[in-house]
């Protein structure tokens, strides 16, 4: 009976999470069509809806009527796999969120093992997309993607260890715990911080780190040769990958669904949830914002700068990090 | 039944006929596509065996190699450029422009059309200088046909023209920006462009296209309305230049990204014949407003600026410097603007007795010059630009080796090339 309960909530939580995953696009998405557009003095999208409040969902319903066009000597297999690799990537990472107290869909005890290890999936979608579009763009697009998500992801798993090694704990939950009593991870690991925020960025190809789409240069790397819903798919999955990242960059160093100090940290009950998901969503699209903010500002960085950086800075800063933060762990016995 | 005739391809008799050709010269053969990168077959080879040496070395690929076409529908060349590149991963080995995409044959429009009408066709050449492409002709026909525009009227042509001059630096910090990812600086230089056409369009009655010069004058005249509108202008043009520059002069990534790329030597700019912002931006002191005075520009205080880079940020820095310039030479010639006509007595149909003319301009993009040759009848018997983008161009195949695709881009948006001026 008890195995059945557990089933059905897992196919429960993993429905309402895909489907949550659709709106939250259109969310994180029509607020780039409209931050970008203040910031470069326009009006942006003002037609549909109210304030142009649909726009995003017309574009989302746009792809739903292209056509859908495969290259001739695309690989047929491949080149069908690759979208879905990419959005479910995004999608299962979302399992282990932890939204609100009592709304997590699924809480491991390693979850952000799990969530690390999820994540880091797209890039295979991404590498075959490249490969099988039978493009030299989307070709140089994939490969950039790996190389630049294999850099990355030591910097950014390892600014997370400390965190880890600080909370003394892999789950997501137990974390915020951790962080409702010692204070947020933000005031311990400063300069985890920094090298996730970074190391993050790169991950989900934000600017000034988009290598892999870089329009000025390989006109869109891999999703050139995709049209149609499958274009769809890495569309959203780019952006649910966003909204995912600034997530967790809330629930890891800034106390998740804790509300910040005048308010009460966190509510009992029903109530509670809706108090926690509230301030886990205003921390979550704050950064979303500021990622918006940052495309709206800078350039892109070059290949070899980047990986410049992720290889003699980040890596090593990290690693320091990483060794004191141990360090101190062990010397104050925390 | 008779067997059906084969047909055959006239190019691969062609190819048969040349491979023949070379071994009975005793030479060796022709290598087709040579190489092969992770599976792709080297498409993009022209249908045709290379006519040239420099062809056959740009064709020729090596293990490892492949060709990417970049353009002519690539979101960043300009336009309708198209450059072959090859590249060894994202290392550029080797570039072959080629151009021509957007050929209308102007200067064989211009020698059907009489003198006065010149002036609609040269518009659309270089369209971020359509009042540049007036002012040369205008220059040359004058001189062809021996009259002098009134003091006013060339006062006039030279507001209109540093107009042009700061519309089209404005754009190109932003079009650099564009190239290397950053957003927003293109849609604050077309306000500023917005902003200066709006007042070319009080004066000239177009947007873009302006049509303005004349044979021996300009077409309108300048009212009060129109001096008004620029002094409110004046007042808040440099707010979106100074938007464009927090966002780029010192910004990490962008100074990381071009200082050191691209580096055009003042000699190697001068034997390429490079001249301009270009020019000046490799530390030659050229400017064709100095080194042979035109217009009224003897009459203007200004120096000419130059840097010492020669690199992208230079060439950069070179424009905002030069935008800075013409604000301050268009506050002289407000100050110094005459009183008086526009516009000389001239015939309708213009017929200059036969001779030679060549007169050169300044424009944005460099030293744009015309030379007309007349043969007494009422339309140009020869009509010859030299276009500044084009001549440009040639220093990319140069700075671009061992560089990445990456800075393909942001090289090529350095030199500011403007397809309908390099294609006419």
């Amino acid at each position: 009976m008890d195995l059945l309960l557990g089933i059905g909530r897992f196919l429960l939580a993993t429905m309402l999470l895909l489907l949550l995953t659709v709106p939250t696009a259109f969310v994180v998405i029509q607020m780039e069509l409209k931050v970008i557009a203040q910031m470069q003095l326009r009006y942006g999208p003002n037609r549909i809806g109210p304030w142009g409040m649909f726009q995003s969902t017309i574009h989302g319903f746009k792809f739903l009527a292209k056509e859908d066009h495969m290259p001739d000597q695309a690989d047929r297999a491949t080149f069908t796999l690759a979208p879905w690799m990419v959005y479910m990537a995004a999608a299962m990472s979302m399992l282990v969120m932890p939204f609100a107290p009592g709304a997590i869909a699924a809480d491991f005890n390693i979850g952000i093992v799990y969530f690390f290890a999820v994540i880091g999936l797209s890039v295979v979608g991404l590498l075959i997309a490249g490969w099988a579009s039978y493009n030299k763009y989307s070709l140089l697009g994939g490969l950039r993607s790996a190389a630049q998500m294999v850099s990355y992801e030591i910097p950014l798993t390892l600014s997370v260890v400390g965190v880890v090694v600080l909370g003394g704990t892999l789950n997501f939950r137990e974390l915020i715990g951790w962080q409702q009593a010692h204070g947020w991870m933000l005031l311990w690991q400063p300069v985890g911080l920094g090298i996730f925020y970074i190391a993050s960025l790169a991950e989900i190809n934000r600017t000034p780190f988009d290598m892999v789409e870089a329009d000025s240069e390989l006109v869109a790397g891999p999703f050139t040769e995709y049209s149609g819903m499958r274009f769809g798919f890495f569309f959203f999955a780019e952006y649910v990958a966003l909204f995912i990242m600034s997530g967790i960059m809330a629930a890891l160093f800034f106390g998740g669904w804790l509300a910040p100090w005048p308010f009460p940290a966190q509510l009992d009950g029903f109530g509670g949830t809706l108090y926690g998901l509230f301030w886990f969503f205003l921390k979550s699209y704050l950064f979303v914002f500021l990622a918006v903010w940052l495309r709206a500002t800078l350039p892109r960085v070059r290949v070899d700068q980047l990986m410049g950086m992720a290889w003699k800075v980040l890596l090593p800063l990290a690693m320091l990090n990483l060794l004191v933060t141990a360090g101190v762990v062990v010397w104050l016995n925390l | 039944m008779t067997a059906e005739p084969t047909i055959r391809d006239p190019l691969e008799i062609e190819r048969a006929e040349e491979a023949r050709l070379r071994v009975a010269a005793g030479l060796a053969p022709l290598p087709r596509s040579g190489g092969e990168f992770a599976g792709f077959e080297s498409v993009g080879l022209p249908d045709r065996p290379p006519q040239t040496d420099r062809e056959q070395e740009v064709y020729t690929l090596d293990e490892g190699e492949m060709l990417v076409n970049m353009g002519p529908q690539h979101p960043s060349t300009h336009g309708v450029m198209r450059l072959v590149l090859k590249v060894r991963g994202e290392i550029v080995v080797d570039i072959d422009p080629v151009l021509g995409y957007l050929h209308r044959g102007i200067e064989k429009l211009c020698e059907n059309a009489t003198y006065t009408t010149v002036m609609t066709y040269v518009d659309p050449m270089d369209y971020l200088s359509a009042m540049h492409n007036e002012h040369a002709p205008a220059i040359a026909f004058e001189k062809l046909y021996g009259v002098k525009a009134p003091r006013r009227a060339e006062y006039i042509r030279a507001l209109v023209v540093e107009l042009n001059r700061v519309f089209s630096h404005g754009l190109m910090m932003g079009f650099l920006a564009l190239d290397m990812g950053g957003l927003t600086p293109i849609l604050y230089g077309f306000i500023n462009r917005d902003e200066v056409v709006d007042l070319l369009s009080a004066i000239s009655g177009q947007r873009m296209l302006f049509n303005f010069f004349r044979v021996g004058g300009v077409n309108f005249d300048a009212n009060d309305e129109f001096f008004s509108r620029l002094g409110t202008w004046r007042a808040g043009v440099l707010k979106t230049i100074e938007m464009n520059e927090r966002i780029l002069t010192d910004n990490e990534i962008f100074r990381g990204r071009t200082i050191g790329m691209g580096v055009l030597s003042g000699k190697e700019a001068i034997s390429l014949g490079v001249s301009g912002p270009n020019l000046r931006a490799s530390g030659v002191p050229f400017d064709v407003r100095k080194a042979h005075p035109y217009s009224i520009y003897p009459e203007l205080e200004f120096e000419v600026i130059t840097q010492s880079g020669g690199d992208v940020y230079a060439r950069y820095m070179q424009r905002v410097a030069e935008l800075k310039q013409s604000i301050h030479l268009i506050d002289q010639i407000v100050d110094k603007m005459p009183h008086g006509p526009v516009q000389a007595q001239v015939p309708g149909i213009i017929r200059p007795k036969p001779g030679r003319a060549y007169a050169a301009v300044e424009s944005p993009r460099g030293l744009y010059s015309v030379y007309a040759i007349s043969d007494g009848g009422p339309n140009p018997y020869r009509f010859r630009m030299r276009d500044p983008s084009f001549i440009s161009l040639q220093a990319i195949p140069k700075l671009m080796p061992g560089r990445l695709i990456a800075d393909t881009m942001a090289v090529m948006a350095s030199f500011d090339p403007v397809m309908g001026g390099v294609d006419k």
